[in-house]
C-alpha cells in the first residue's frame, strides 16, 4: 500500500535511499544535509534498513568510501552540502572514471567566499563538468522520485556513471511537503538490486575500471565519455517514462515545459525557483501575455537538442540563474543556454538574471519583472542588458550595546544558554589578550563569538585550521611578530579530532608555535549532535542512535593527548570548565611556549553540552567537575614530555555521578556502566604510572 | 552597508571597533537575583558565567547585567552560599 505524509526534502531524499535498498552509506554531517544521513542512521538503527553506515572522517574520505564500496560492487548512496561538496571535489573526478554508479545528494548552499548557509549553486558549479549526471530537483515528491529514478538511470550498463540529485539547502531541504512514499515491494521489482559489471572483488571478476589510460587515449577517452552521457539522455527519458507507468507520476526527462504553447518570451529555473516561476508565468498569462517556463531538469547532460527545438519557437529568453561564473558577466545555466543556442537557426535575444544568492528568496514578484523584462526583449529584438542582478535592500541589525571592558570579548554572545564553550571562550581570550589572531575552523563557536570578539577572528576550512593557522604565524614571523601576536586556534572536537586532524599533526610536527585550543563537546554539536571521533563508547548521538538495532556509539575516543605526545610538542594540557584557575594557568603556559617559539601548545578542554548531552542547562559546571572527580576527563598537562596530574582528587568518585544526569547514557545497562568505570580505572591508573615513570618516549 | 568611502570595492568588512555587547534579556524565562547578605564575595558566579553578565565591583561584590543574562541558571546552581536564585520573570 502507498504510504504518504507531510516531511521535509531531506527526509524524502532518506526514504527514497531506503526504498532502493542501498547498501553502503558513508556520512559526514554539514549544514544542511545533514538530517539525510540522521534519518538513514535512525532508519538502520530501527532495523527499517539493511546497510553498512559509515561515520567518515571528513568529505574528502566519504567520497572516497563512497567510490570504493561502487567500485566493490554495492549500490551507494552519500550527501553532502556546500564546503563539503568542494572538500570531495578530487574524489568527485574520480567517480566518473571508475564508472561507479553511485547517488550523491547535494543539499545546495552557497560556497566558500562569505561563510552562509543558504542555498545557491554555488557549490555544484565547480563539479558540474566532471563526466557525472546532475539533477535538479523543484519539490521533495520529485527528489523521493528522482533518487529512484537516478539509480535505475545510473546503473544502466548503456550509463554506468554517478549521479548528483540536487535539492535546494532550506526550501526543500528542511521544508514540509506531502509526499507519496511507493510500495516497497513496488520498487523491488522496479529497481533490482545493482550488479556491478566489473567489481573490484577478485572472486566474481578479473577485470576492473583502469586507474590509468595511456596518454594518446586520453581524447579519445573523453569523446567516448562525451558519448556514454549523450547516451544517457534517452536512458533518462525512458527511466522517465517507465516511472510514470509504474507509480504514475512523470516529470519530463531532460526538461520540462510550462505553458510555452504560442510564447513569445521564456523563462528558464532550475531546482525549487521555479515554482515561484510558474506562478508568475500564471500571473502574466492571465494578463494576456504570451510568457511560458522552460525548467531544466539536468544540467549535465545539458538538453542544448531540447532547448533549440523550444527556443526556435520564441522570440526572447530570460534565463535564472542562482549560480555566478565570475569573470564571464553570467551565471552557468546562462552561458550554457547560449553555447546551446549559438548554433539554432534563428539568433535570439538571451537575457541572463543572477538572483537569490546565498539563499536570498526569489519572490514570484522578482520572477514576474524578470518575465516582463524578457517580453521586453522579445518585443524589441535585442538585449540592453545582457546580464542584471536582481538584488534587494538590506536592513541593518541593531547595533551592538556599548560596553566597556578591559577584556578581548564582549559580554553576551549567540551560544545556547548555559553553553560551557562560552565559558571557555572567555578565559582563553582574558588570558591571551588582544594581541591573539583567533582560527576557527567551523563549529558551534563559528556562529556564537565572532560578533562579541574584539580580536581578528576568522573562520577556517574545517580540515586546514591548524594549516591557516601556520599561515598566519609564519607570515607574523617574518615580519618580526612572532612574539608580540598570539596565532590561536578555537575548534571543535570534530575540527580536532577528525577532519582536522592531519593539518594539526602536520603543524605538530613542523613546530609552528602556535596555540592550539579543543573546546570538546564529545560529537559534532554545531550540525546537532553527530557522533565525532571524539564521542566516548555507548554515548547516543544522532548518528549513533539508541534504538532496537543499536545503542549509541559502538567504539572508543581517540586519545587526543597521545596522539600530541607522539608528536613531541612541548605542550599538551587538559582542562575543564569546573577547573578555571587550573584553564587559565594552562592557557598561560601555552602562551608562554609560543611566545619563545618553542613549537605548538595544545589545550584540550572538556566542554559540558546542555544541548547535546540533555542535561539541565544550570549544570554545566557540575558536569565538567563531575568528568574530572570521576576521572572521565583527568586534568594534566605534558610539559616537554614531562606528565602531571594538575588536579587529584584523593579518591574518584563514581562513574554513575556522572553518568546518570545525562540522557546520551540513560540506555546504559549496569555491565556497561561496570565496564566504563572499569576503564576509567585502569586509565587513571595508567596516568598515576606515566606520572612517576618520567618522560613519554620521544622527548 | 558596512563601507565607508575609503574602503576598497566589494570588500564586506569587520569592525572591531564597531563591535559592543550582544543583548540576550529577550532570551530569558528566568533571572538571577543576588542576595547580598549571604554573599561572600567569593567571584565564582563571574568566572562561571557564560555570557559575561556578571563583573565584580571594586568591593568584591557581583553585580548581574541583566542586558546579557539568559537565565541559564549555572550562577545560582555553583553559588556555594546559595546567595543567587533564580526566579520567573513575571508576565511570561
Amino acid at each position: 500500500m502507498t504510504q504518504s505524509g507531510v516531511m521535509p526534502g531531506n527526509k524524502a531524499l532518506a526514504y527514497g535511499v531506503k526504498l532502493a535498498r542501498v547498501e553502503v552509506i558513508p556520512a559526514y554531517p554539514i549544514t544542511p544535509q545533514t538530517t539525510v544521513v540522521e534519518y538513514l542512521a535512525e532508519f538502520i538503527a530501527n532495523g527499517e534498513l539493511d546497510a553498512e553506515y559509515i561515520d567518515s572522517d571528513g568529505e574528502h574520505s566519504c567520497m572516497a568510501m563512497a567510490v570504493g564500496a561502487s567500485m566493490a560492487g554495492s549500490r551507494v548512496f552519500t550527501s553532502t552540502s556546500s564546503q563539503g561538496l568542494a572538500y570531495m571535489h578530487e574524489v568527485i573526478a574520480q567517480a566518473a572514471g571508475y564508472r561507479t554508479p553511485l547517488l550523491l545528494g547535494v543539499v545546495n548552499r552557497t560556497l566558500g567566499w562569505y561563510w552562509a548557509l543558504g542555498a545557491d549553486y554555488s557549490d555544484v558549479m565547480p563539479e558540474l563538468n566532471l563526466g557525472w549526471v546532475v539533477n535538479f530537483a523543484e519539490s521533495n515528491q520529485e527528489v523521493l522520485d528522482m533518487s529512484l529514478q537516478l539509480y535505475k538511470v545510473i546503473e544502466d550498463y548503456r550509463v554506468l556513471l554517478p549521479a548528483m540529485m540536487n535539492l535546494d539547502g532550506f526550501y526543500l531541504s528542511y521544508s514540509q511537503e506531502y509526499v507519496k512514499i511507493p510500495d516497497q515491494q513496488i520498487v523491488d521489482e522496479w529497481l533490482p538490486p545493482y550488479k556491478a559489471p566489473y567489481s573490484v572483488d577478485p572472486t566474481v571478476s578479473d577485470k576492473f575500471p583502469a586507474s590509468f589510460l595511456p596518454g594518446p587515449l586520453h581524447t579519445t577517452y573523453r569523446r567516448l565519455h562525451e558519448e556514454v552521457l549523450e547516451d544517457s539522455r534517452s536512458v533518462i527519458a525512458e527511466v522517465d517514462d517507465d516511472f510514470a507507468k509504474v507509480f504514475g507520476r512523470w516529470y519530463g526527462g531532460l526538461v520540462e515545459e510550462y505553458r510555452t504553447e504560442e510564447a513569445d518570451a521564456l523563462l528558464i529555473t532550475i531546482g525549487s525557483m521555479t515554482t515561484a516561476a510558474r506562478r508568475a508565468v500564471d500571473r502574466l498569462r492571465s494578463e494576456g501575455e504570451r510568457v511560458g517556463l522552460v525548467k531544466i531538469r539536468f544540467l549535465r547532460p545539458f538538453p542544448d537538442v531540447e532547448l533549440r527545438k523550444i527556443a526556435s519557437k520564441v522570440k526572447a529568453i530570460g534565463v535564472v540563474d542562482r549560480m555566478m561564473l565570475h569573470g564571464t558577466r553570467g551565471g552557468g545555466v546562462y552561458h550554457d543556454t547560449k553555447a546551446a543556442l549559438y548554433n539554432a537557426e534563428s539568433r535570439i535575444p538571451i537575457l541572463g538574471f543572477v538572483a537569490g544568492m546565498g539563499g536570498e528568496d526569489i519572490p514570484e514578484a522578482d520572477m514576474y519583472l524578470m518575465a516582463r523584462k524578457t517580453l521586453k526583449a522579445a518585443e524589441q529584438g535585442h538585449v540592453e542588458h545582457e546580464v542584471e542582478f536582481v538584488e534587494h535592500s538590506y536592513q541593518e541589525p541593531p547595533p551592538p550595546v556599548p560596553y566597556d571592558t578591559p577584556d578581548p570579548i564582549y559580554p553576551g554572545s549567540d551560544g545556547c544558554a548555559g553553553c560551557g564553550s562560552s565559558i571557555i571562550i572567555r578565559h582563553v581570550l582574558k588570558v591571551l589578550g588582544k594581541n591573539t589572531v583567533v582560527v576557527n575552523p567551523p563549529s558551534c563557536s563559528t556562529i556564537n563569538y565572532p560578533s562579541v570578539v574584539k580580536v581578528p577572528w576568522f573562520v577556517a576550512n574545517f580540515a586546514a585550521g591548524a594549516a591557516y593557522e601556520t599561515g598566519v604565524y609564519r607570515s607574523l614571523k617574518r615580519k618580526g611578530k612572532a612574539d608580540v601576536v598570539y596565532v590561536a586556534s578555537f575548534a571543535g572536537d570534530g575540527g580536532t579530532a577528525d577532519i582536522g586532524l592531519q593539518s594539526l599533526s602536520g603543524a605538530a610536527e613542523r613546530g609552528e608555535s602556535i596555540i592550539w585550543v579543543c573546546y570538546d563537546n564529545e560529537a559534532y554539536m554545531n550540525t546537532g549532535g553527530q557522533r565525532s571521533g571524539s564521542t566516548p563508547l555507548y554515548a547516543a548521538t544522532t548518528t549513533t542512535p539508541v534504538r532496537a538495532r543499536l545503542r549509541g556509539k559502538q567504539v572508543r575516543r581517540k586519545n587526543l593527548e597521545l596522539i600530541m605526545a607522539a608528536h613531541s610538542i612541548p605542550y599538551i594540557a587538559t582542562g575543564s570548565v569546573a577547573y578555571i584557575p587550573d584553564l587559565e594557568k594552562k592557557i598561560q603556559k601555552a602562551a608562554n611556549v609560543t611566545r619563545l617559539g618553542k613549537g605548538l601548545a595544545f589545550i584540550h578542554v572538556q566542554q559540558p553540552c546542555a544541548t547535546g548531552w540533555y542535561f539541565p542547562e544550570n549544570r554545566t559546571v557540575e558536569m565538567g567537575r563531575l568528568a574530572v572527580q570521576t576521572g572521565a576527563w583527568p586534568l594534566y598537562e605534558v610539559e616537554d614530555g614531562t606528565l602531571k596530574l594538575t588536579i587529584k582528587p584523593q579518591e574518584l568518585t563514581s562513574l554513575a555521578e556522572y553518568l546518570k544526569p545525562q540522557q546520551r547514557f540513560k540506555h546504559l545497562t549496569d555491565d556497561q556502566i561496570e565496564q566504563l568505570q572499569k576503564e576509567i580505572h585502569e586509565n587513571w591508573e595508567s596516568l598515576l604510572n606515566l606520572e612517576v615513570s618520567g618522560k613519554f618516549t620521544g622527548y | 552597508m558596512n563601507q565607508d568611502k575609503k574602503s576598497i570595492k566589494g570588500i564586506y568588512l569587520t569592525d572591531l571597533a564597531a563591535k559592543g555587547g550582544k543583548y540576550v534579556a529577550t532570551w530569558c524565562v528566568q533571572i538571577p537575583e543576588i542576595d547580598y547578605n549571604s554573599c561572600i564575595k567569593c567571584k565564582l558566579c563571574q568566572e562561571y558565567c557564560p555570557e559575561g553578565a556578571i563583573t565584580v565591583s571594586e568591593d568584591g561584590s557581583p553585580k548581574i547585567d541583566y542586558r546579557f543574562c539568559k537565565g541559564c541558571g549555572i550562577c545560582d546552581h555553583e553559588c556555594p552560599k546559595k546567595a543567587i536564585k533564580m526566579k520567573e520573570i513575571e508576565g511570561l
